[in-house]
């Protein structure tokens, strides 16, 4: 909680410190400044008060559950806003699952045959997704099928009610351009968590007497190793909103993470202010329930006292 | 209490003292050898650091044309004897551009990591060290500065600061401050604990000396591994920044820009324009983390799983 | 009611019979039914309803709907009057109608080309002092609302600022087109009459732009910014924020068979890269005005797809500020030594690729009408031979007391985008072959109007565009003396009376002739100095009929006459 409102405060103040604000783009977008409109534009958004001033309003508007009106769009900043999160949140947990699928089993084929040519494929392989931007994946992509297929991805977000196989294909591309990212994370992660266990006596003993080598992999080594990789899928989907920010706006897809970066650039903070805050909570929760699945699995946490 | 200055080596702590073997001083090529043998990776990763460097700092030397010389005749060009991995749309030769672009892309990434880490370290160290309420409050901090991924904190950074190289280098230390500061705790709190420390507090040793000349030597491992890990993202973050424009400004040429809007743009003509910058931040990252990796398993093998 | 319209007929054919003696003889296009009579009265143009002059493919088919490019998402949604760019006038003009408007059928704009809108007929008065509009019946705003007189008066009262006005807008860019207007009448519901403090025939060419829809007076202009409520051809049906805008079919529509499409759909793409590449897969119909450089159009004709191009003038030039308060600029030779460094033509093949041509203040033909003949534009500075141009700029510097021990250092300011960078960075390499010692400074967009405002700046990389291809609205509004858009503060008394008196001047040839030496003047004291003129390529897929884009990339978008042939 504490958190969260210290967050608020040093994204309140560092967009305000920014250079220039929404008065300027809109006028700038009339090609001129009149000073004197200006003044009353800024009176009227409230922008014209000192820091703190801003922030004590911004306050007492939050607790009376009115999180403000976009400067842009004239529109309550939340009504502009929850069409978006549905196409951000879809990518991301479809680019989890996809990192889950890709890198956990390539993480432990990986462990398991440590040092051999598959495990150096593998890790360079992976190591290679992790080196590249996401931009770049996804410039890449797009630029091979508009050459070589003359097909480039549908433009407007089709929803999965109006027509399913459209969804799909709109949200496959950029789920496996971030999900491959992600995926080398996790089989790095996989690997060294399996290293590790691998080592400990328990397993020895597993093999001393004699158990099948897979049964000890996935009955004793993955079940520990687990542990580690779930927290850092916790982590991961955090960090995947600040990665869908370049694939969203590649992609063209209207997605929560895209729109920051217009937001930010148009300053318009209320927008801003609610992003940042939805991505926060979203972060602080991922984190809560990586916390909760990790003492649930972990059976000397359960049985603590 | 003692009449003569106490040294470590007097008590027999000195053996304690690293935790860490390390082999006898060995020469810097038999170093370097053994490290390739063993960790083949490592090595590739740290050839290319290497080729970046020496891109980096011979840019001048390197370049086969001034990288802001624009040249109407021949835009676009293919890659060619006289351009040699092409022009962009101005003219431009793409491979000095890239050439210059290391420079940039490693100082902002070097300088922001270093400036991170070090800050980083620092706050972390202390906060551990003291525990406590400190702890307690930088922690609060931290959390605060962490909750946010790295990139979007960049970004409202950098529109905050406005753009220019300084700033973009500000904007990429400061989300790395709570990683490296979480790191080296975690790091510290194992260590503090340790009797040789102990025993430095009751010879009387300041804190600030343990803290400094006991503890921080023994956290190189995890710092040095630390530093190879952010150095990868803080270059691929000054990219997407540079990318969707609130990165290094022109004239330096970045990476990054190099792949926005004109890029795309001419894309299908001029794919060379979008491959070649795209490689070379893939390459320096990659190497980046090669090198990283091979450290990490070399310092401090205990570290791998984190 | 019968009386007084009665009562306002009479009066004005009055005035019509008063001001025959008077009035001189009429310019060419004005005067449709009395070319004949040597003192002829300015008669009215057509009266027959909103008849472009014979359409490219005539007998239209009903249906479809068009699908359209558009860059970025709207800025002040569809508030036109609001707002002084491309991106908000052409998603916005399907929804407005104007008083009158510009032949869509016709490329080239001018006095001639002037065409019925809501206004079905007028007729100058008082030696063009007064303009008299009769307005279409039976008109009917979206919401059902009659149209009237009232709404003109109340938009353009609201537009120029009258002291009496009802409306008020928030940012008012386009305040000075009007400001030689007295006041505005409406007599009764169908006429307005606009009095003006001097003659000016050029504001039909203003009330003929893009840029001049009427406003419902029962709206709150605040509303734009949200939605649409006009009397054109097409209703906003829905706009997904960042994602499309999309307009349907008006059936109301006061031109009986019209229009001919189901809707328009303007889908946004913020990717540059995407664009075309959407265009060229058949996802989009056509382009967006302004768009298609040279290096598109040669990529999408390179890649087989069978679309049609349409060479046009934009109308938006790119020039070169210089702070001429601060020196050294103030120096005219200074001034002229940038100039004449500058190759102009380099300049259109290196930043544009071939896609813009050189031209001084107005748009050169064959895209525009008031621009200089070759000749004249190859004795400016910078248009001439380069080698001859650059020595002559070094010694201009000599002479200004720069050498190369004492270099002129300047800074040159930018936008943040990649266009204005490329002008930037040529323009520096140009400068740096006389000597001069020029560096960027990028700004971010935000910070670029107030900067320049501020005149804190000492050259900086700008764009023009005109919303009508007419002396006044251009003269005025970049050179005048104290215009808020005049960001180099030149003033020159001399030329000022001289845009006066072309802004008078009734007879064409005159008129011509003026404006060039305006032109010419305000070259060689490098007022602005003009770097090129940009074109567009326009690609549309040949299905998509009766779009007939203008050189002017603000005067085409109402789409009434559109039809999709698939």
């Amino acid at each position: 909680m504490l958190t969260l409102f210290g967050m608020s405060v040093v994204i309140f103040v560092l967009m305000r410190l920014a250079p220039g604000d929404i008065v300027d783009i809109l006028f700038a977008a009339a090609g001129y400044v009149n000073e004197a409109d200006k003044k009353l534009i800024m009176k009227e958004l409230g922008i014209d008060q000192p820091i703190w001033v801003q922030y004590v309003e911004w306050l007492k508007d939050v607790f009376t559950g009115d999180l403000g009106k976009s400067y842009r769009y004239d529109q309550p900043a939340w009504d502009v806003i929850r069409p978006l999160i549905p196409v951000t949140v879809e990518l991301a947990v479809l680019a989890t699952l996809i990192s889950i699928v890709l890198g956990v089993p390539a993480g432990v084929i990986s462990a398991v045959r440590q040092d051999t040519t598959l495990d150096y494929v593998l890790r360079v392989f992976s190591l290679a997704g992790l080196s590249m931007p996401a931009f770049w994946l996804g410039m890449v992509i797009i630029l091979a099928l508009v050459s070589w297929a003359g097909w480039i991805p549908p433009l407007t977000y089709v929803s999965p009610r109006e027509n399913f196989k459209i969804h799909a294909v709109q949200f496959m591309l950029p789920a496996l351009a971030v999900g491959y990212r992600s995926s080398a994370l996790l089989m790095r992660i996989t690997r060294s968590s399996v290293l590790e266990v691998m080592r400990e006596d328990y397993i020895r003993t597993a093999r001393a007497k004699g158990q099948g080598e897979r049964k000890v992999i996935w009955r004793h080594a993955f079940k520990n190793a687990v542990l580690p990789v779930v927290t850092v899928i916790g982590i991961e989907f955090a960090f995947l909103i600040g990665g869908l920010v370049v694939t969203e706006t590649v992609f063209n897809l209207p997605g929560v993470a895209r729109f920051l970066v217009q937001a930010i650039l148009w300053r318009d903070y209320p927008i801003v202010q609610n992003l940042v805050m939805f991505i926060a909570v979203i972060v602080i929760l991922s984190n809560l329930v990586v916390d909760l699945l990790y003492g649930w699995l972990d059976p000397r946490v359960r049985f603590a006292d | 209490m003692a009449t003569k200055p106490v040294t470590a080596a007097d008590t027999g702590l000195e053996l304690v003292r690293a935790p860490v073997a390390r082999p006898a001083r060995a020469g810097v090529w038999t170093t370097v050898v053994r490290f390739t043998r063993k960790k083949p990776l490592g090595a590739a990763g740290a050839m290319l650091m290497l080729v970046m460097v020496v891109a980096a700092v011979f840019a001048d030397v390197l370049q086969t044309h001034d990288p802001i010389a624009t040249d109407a005749a021949h835009t676009l060009a293919p890659p060619s004897d006289a351009h040699w991995l092409g022009s962009d749309h101005l003219g431009r030769d793409i491979y000095s551009r890239i050439v210059h672009g290391a420079r940039i892309s490693l100082v902002v990434g070097v300088l922001s990591t270093l400036l991170g880490s070090v800050l980083g370290g620092i706050v972390g160290l202390l906060s551990a060290y003291f525990g406590g309420k400190t702890d307690l409050i930088t922690q609060r901090i931290l959390d605060i500065l962490q909750g946010l991924p790295l990139l979007v904190l960049a970004l409202v950074m950098s529109a905050a600061l406005g753009p220019a190289v300084h700033n973009v280098i500000i904007a990429i230390s400061i989300p790395i401050i709570p990683r490296a500061a979480r790191v080296i705790r975690a790091s510290v709190l194992s260590i503090r604990e340790m009797q040789y420390v102990e025993a430095a507090r009751a010879l009387g040793i300041g804190h600030l000396r343990i803290a400094f000349g006991h503890i921080l030597p023994n956290t190189m491992g995890p710092f040095i591994v630390l530093g190879t890990a952010q150095l990868g993202s803080a270059v691929l973050v000054e990219a997407t920044l540079s990318f969707l424009g609130l990165g290094v400004p022109e004239p330096y040429p970045s990476w990054g820009r190099m792949l926005s809007v004109s890029a795309a743009e001419y894309a299908q003509k001029a794919p060379w324009l979008v491959l070649f910058p795209g490689i070379a931040i893939s390459l320096a990252v990659f190497g980046s983390n090669l090198l990283g990796d091979a450290l990490r398993d070399t310092l401090d093998p205990r570290l791998r799983g984190s | 009611m019968a009386a007084r319209f009665m009562l306002a007929a009479l009066s004005v054919a009055a005035a019509v019979l008063a001001a025959a003696p008077v009035s001189g003889q009429a310019p060419k296009g004005q005067d449709k039914g009395g070319a004949a009579k040597p003192a002829a009265k300015p008669a009215a143009a057509r009266t027959a309803p909103n008849v472009p002059s014979p359409a490219p493919h005539p007998n239209g088919k009903a249906g479809g709907v068009l699908v359209a490019m558009h860059r970025e998402d709207l800025a002040q949604g569809f508030s036109i009057h609001e707002t002084a760019t491309i991106a908000t006038v052409w998603p916005g003009m399907p929804c407005f109608n104007n008083l009158v408007i510009f032949d869509p059928f016709k490329p080239v704009e001018s006095m001639d080309t002037v065409i019925p809108e809501l206004a079905e007929k007028w007729s100058w008065q008082d030696n063009y002092r007064n303009l008299v509009l009769f307005l279409r019946k039976g008109v009917k705003w979206h919401d059902g609302q009659p149209f009237t007189a009232k709404d003109v008066k109340y938009t353009f009262d609201m537009v120029r600022e009258a002291p009496d006005a009802t409306g008020k807008l928030r940012i008012n860019p386009r305040k000075d087109w009007y400001a030689n207007v007295q006041s505005i009448e409406a007599p009764d519901p169908h006429t307005v009459i606009f009095h003006l403090k001097r003659p000016q025939p050029s504001l039909l060419m203003m009330l003929a732009s893009g840029y001049s829809p009427v406003y419902p007076a029962h709206v709150n202009p605040v509303e734009f910014r949200t939605k649409c409520v006009g009397t054109g051809p097409f209703k906003l049906k829905e706009w997904r924020k960042g994602e499309f805008i999309e307009f349907e079919k008006n059936k109301d529509y006061w031109v009986p068979n019209r229009p001919h499409l189901d809707g328009i759909k303007y889908i946004i793409i913020q990717e540059r890269g995407t664009r075309f590449a959407a265009l060229q897969a058949g996802r989009l119909d056509i382009s967006f005005p302004g768009e298609a450089t040279k290096p598109i159009a040669d990529q999408l004709k390179a890649s087989g797809a069978k679309l049609s191009f349409t060479l046009v003038g934009t109308n938006v030039n790119d020039n070169l500020l210089m702070n001429i308060k601060k020196p050294p600029f103030d120096n005219v030779k200074v001034r002229r030594a940038i100039s004449l460094a500058i190759d102009r033509r380099a300049y259109a093949k290196a930043v544009h690729q071939g896609g813009a041509v050189a031209g001084a203040s107005m748009q050169p033909k064959p895209y525009g009408f008031w621009g200089l003949l070759e000749k004249d534009l190859n004795a400016l500075p910078g248009y001439g031979k380069p080698a001859d141009d650059k020595a002559q700029a070094r010694k201009l510097l000599a002479e200004a007391g720069f050498s190369p021990s004492n270099p002129l250092r300047v800074e040159m300011g930018t936008r943040a985008i990649a266009l204005y960078v490329d002008f930037a960075s040529f323009v520096i390499n140009e400068l740096k072959q006389v000597g001069i010692e020029a560096s960027l400074k990028q700004v971010e967009t935000a910070q670029w109007h107030p900067m320049v405002t501020r005149r804190e700046y000492q050259m900086g990389a700008n764009l023009t565009g005109l919303g009508v291809d007419d002396p006044d609205g251009n003269f005025y509004e970049n050179f005048a003396c104290g215009s808020p858009r005049n960001y180099t503060d030149y003033c020159s008394e001399q030329v000022m009376q001289m845009i006066e008196r072309q802004s008078q001047e009734l007879d064409t040839a005159k008129r011509m002739a003026m404006v060039s030496e305006i032109q010419k003047r305000l070259e060689m004291e490098a007022a602005r100095p003009i770097m090129g003129w940009r074109l567009d390529y326009f690609p549309m897929w040949p299905y998509v009929k009766n779009l007939v884009p203008h050189h002017n990339i603000y005067n085409y978008g109402r789409m009434q006459e559109v039809w999709l042939d698939k």
